[in-house]
């Protein structure tokens, strides 16, 4: 795939993270975390059809099972089944959001960051949007308030270190990058029954409903 | 083959523990499997200080620092095993939990132990990730273990705080691998071919990626700013859980960061690592002993506690040198001094229902054994003379005031206050006046015999250190 395809699944990857944090719907936000793993999954077949190494593809298989399809249904199913329909606001307010999204993206553009961004010289701009993704999606979990929104944005902060690896040539083997998926998998599962637990025992996902504990 | 005996014994005593219907033979079997962890451990050690590395197939390599983790691990979690079995005993007696809980408890522990047994053997920086990870996913539910909204929001900030912590660790740990050209064998890269291609690591991503993982690992170890899961943590989990996070995971997160550290100085020079240690160490003996002087809960206060040593071996390790020495002494005797404080406060919190400081009065003449063990551990635990920690300390400092003078008299000031701090608490839990309802005496003589184990081995290795140990430390010393 040439480097401009890439570049528009990587924008896309880039583009669901500022919708999750724009959007006020667990529903679409699920549904967004599936479009922006679908987009990385495509990224490992890609390479698979460039190498034709065979575990690149038992690993885009993976990631497509795991966090394409499983990921959102579990999500979906928790939604419905606790009536999860809005997800809980943000600390901060959209504008203000926006102009912290802008400025974390430059700051991922800026030359501070330019050993990480130059390991592949061909790959700046898209180790740049890919580092970019991570920043947002780390205050993605920071503002957000509502339980799901910090699952989802750990799991888009995965997928961010994901293209990371891809385009700085970093991909781990197969037997290795099957833990990865193994445990997130496990981590997946377990999340979700944490936020079961949380909506039966306070009632909401606003975890600044949480504040039981204190020195 | 000893590592992978340990392994499988492990696995199937929780696969067998998650079907077992009768809780006596639950407990035989976790005895029998920890019993089997803390013997091969010592067979694992003995071999090191022989050949200096234990390296049966390419996936496990442990060295003289890895198999002193490995013993803390088993020794801790042998002794741990021991006390549960009383400690869930009397907790369901008082109808706290009932037996699915302490079928779930034993399978959680058993996995627990597996996956920081394969966190420190394994030769790859991505699978001792994958087994970190594991640890977290297996302790979440023994941090919700008692079912209660404050159990719950522990073990939620546990899972949030600790998982974007060893992503960004993860983030870390990738960035070394640019320094190998190609992946090796089987797409296997071992620590040693990472440590061996470290000088072509680009001097400004090491320093990055160093970064990284010491906020990530340094999230599990408890660092300060990273270390806000903790106290929460250890107050809601049950106590012999609570001993082993501080006593055997703090270590095995601790290890992987020193492991990186080493590529980090074989890429830039030591400098740079040592100095983030440093402010980091001092950062966290200083807001730990500022907090504890404060605190009203004293399974929190243990895990501030575990916050100071933390920062004390950072700052150990930042300094170098002949204070490396002292702080891999410095860490066994944490892991054992922390078993038996989490140990006797275990017994505190069965006798008095209740881990706040001021419901704890008179503890002295109500539950003098206890008492005996948990005052000793404080005295250890703050460096007083003449136990190891104190003799650990001073070395440690005495190195950093020929180094960084200010920072040293810094951690000394406040490792005073932590002393200050933990007599207050000591004072009004022990030696006050007891209340008159409260019925005098021990729970059992098996929550006694455990943390009396540990405080006898801090104590003989205090003044005496058998030689097998003797030569792993130098050997550690000689590699970090």
């Amino acid at each position: 795939m040439n480097i401009l395809n890439l570049q528009f699944l990587l924008e896309i990857v880039f583009g669901t993270i500022i919708f999750l944090h724009i959007t006020k719907k667990n529903f679409e936000a699920a549904l967004s975390y599936g479009l922006q793993s679908l987009m990385i999954s495509v990224m490992l077949f890609s390479s698979f059809f460039e190498t034709s190494n065979v575990s690149l593809l038992f690993i885009a298989l993976l990631v497509f099972i795991v966090k394409v399809i499983l990921a959102p249904v579990f999500f979906i199913k928790l939604i419905r089944q606790h009536a999860l329909m809005f997800s809980v606001s943000t600390y901060l307010n959209t504008p203000l959001t926006l102009i912290i999204i802008a400025t974390l993206t430059f700051f991922a553009h800026s030359p501070k960051f330019a050993p990480l961004t130059g390991i592949i010289q061909a790959n700046q701009a898209l180790l740049s949007l890919a580092l970019a993704s991570m920043f947002l999606s780390l205050f993605l979990i920071i503002n957000r308030k509502g339980a799901l929104s910090q699952i989802i944005g750990i799991l888009s902060l995965e997928n961010s270190i994901v293209a990371f690896t891809i385009f700085a040539g970093l991909e781990q083997s197969l037997m290795l990058q099957f833990g990865i998926m193994f445990n997130i998998f496990i981590w997946l599962i377990i999340a979700i029954i944490f936020i079961s637990m949380i909506y039966r025992y306070f009632g909401t996902l606003n975890v600044t409903t949480m504040n039981n504990l204190k020195d | 083959m000893e590592i992978l005996f340990i392994i499988i014994t492990l696995i199937i005593t929780a696969f067998l523990n998650a079907f077992i219907k009768r809780k006596l033979v639950i407990e035989f079997f976790s005895i029998i499997a920890f019993s089997v962890a803390l013997f091969e451990s010592v067979v694992i050690a003995l071999k090191v200080s022989i050949s200096g590395i234990y390296s049966p197939f390419v996936f496990f390599s442990v060295d003289s620092l890895g198999v002193i983790v490995m013993l803390i691990i088993a020794c801790v979690g042998f002794i741990a095993t021991i006390y549960s079995i009383q400690y869930l005993r009397q907790e369901t007696a008082k109808g706290i939990i009932g037996f699915t809980r302490v079928r779930q408890y034993f399978v959680l522990l058993n996995i627990f132990m597996t996956a920081m047994f394969l966190s420190i053997t394994a030769n790859n920086p991505v699978f001792a990730w994958i087994f970190i990870e594991a640890t977290t996913l297996s302790t979440a539910f023994l941090i919700s273990f008692y079912n209660k909204p404050s159990a719950i929001e522990a073990a939620w900030k546990y899972l949030i705080i600790n998982s974007i912590g060893l992503l960004l660790g993860f983030f870390g740990t990738i960035l070394y691998f640019t320094s190998v050209s190609s992946l090796g064998e089987n797409g296997f890269v071992s620590w040693e071919s990472l440590l061996a291609n470290a000088t072509h690591l680009d001097p400004l991503i090491a320093k990055i990626a160093f970064i990284f993982v010491l906020i990530g690992y340094g999230t599990k170890v408890g660092l300060v700013p990273m270390h806000t899961w903790k106290p929460d943590a250890y107050s809601k989990t049950p106590n012999p859980i609570g001993a082993l996070l501080s006593g055997a995971l703090l270590p095995v997160a601790f290890i992987v960061i020193l492991k990186f550290k080493n590529l980090t100085d074989m890429a830039i020079g030591p400098q740079f690592s040592q100095n983030l240690l440093i402010i980091f160490g001092t950062l966290s003996i200083a807001v730990a002993s500022l907090i504890m002087f404060n605190n009203k809960n004293y399974k929190r206060l243990l895990a501030y506690s575990s916050i100071e040593n933390a920062g004390v071996m950072a700052l150990g390790f930042g300094f170098g040198g002949l204070a490396i020495f002292a702080t891999t002494l410095h860490l066994i005797y944490h892991s054992l001094v922390k078993g038996v404080m989490f140990f006797s406060s275990g017994n505190l919190l069965l006798k008095y229902n209740s881990d706040k400081i001021n419901n704890i009065k008179g503890a002295l003449d109500v539950v003098p054994f206890t008492s005996i063990l948990f005052i000793a551990g404080f005295l250890i635990v703050t460096g007083v003379p003449p136990f190891g920690i104190f003799l650990t300390k001073m070395q440690i400092l005495s190195v950093g005031i020929e180094i960084n003078p200010i920072i040293t008299i810094m951690a000394l000031f406040f490792m005073t206050l932590v002393f200050i701090g933990f007599l207050k608490h000591i004072t009004s839990m022990f030696f006050s006046q007891k209340p008159e309802d409260i019925e005098v005496g021990e729970g059992n003589i098996w929550l006694i015999i455990p943390p009396m184990i540990l405080l006898i081995i801090i104590i003989v290795l205090s003044f005496y250190i058998p030689p097998f140990l003797l030569t792993l430390i130098n050997d550690v010393v000689s590699h970090y």
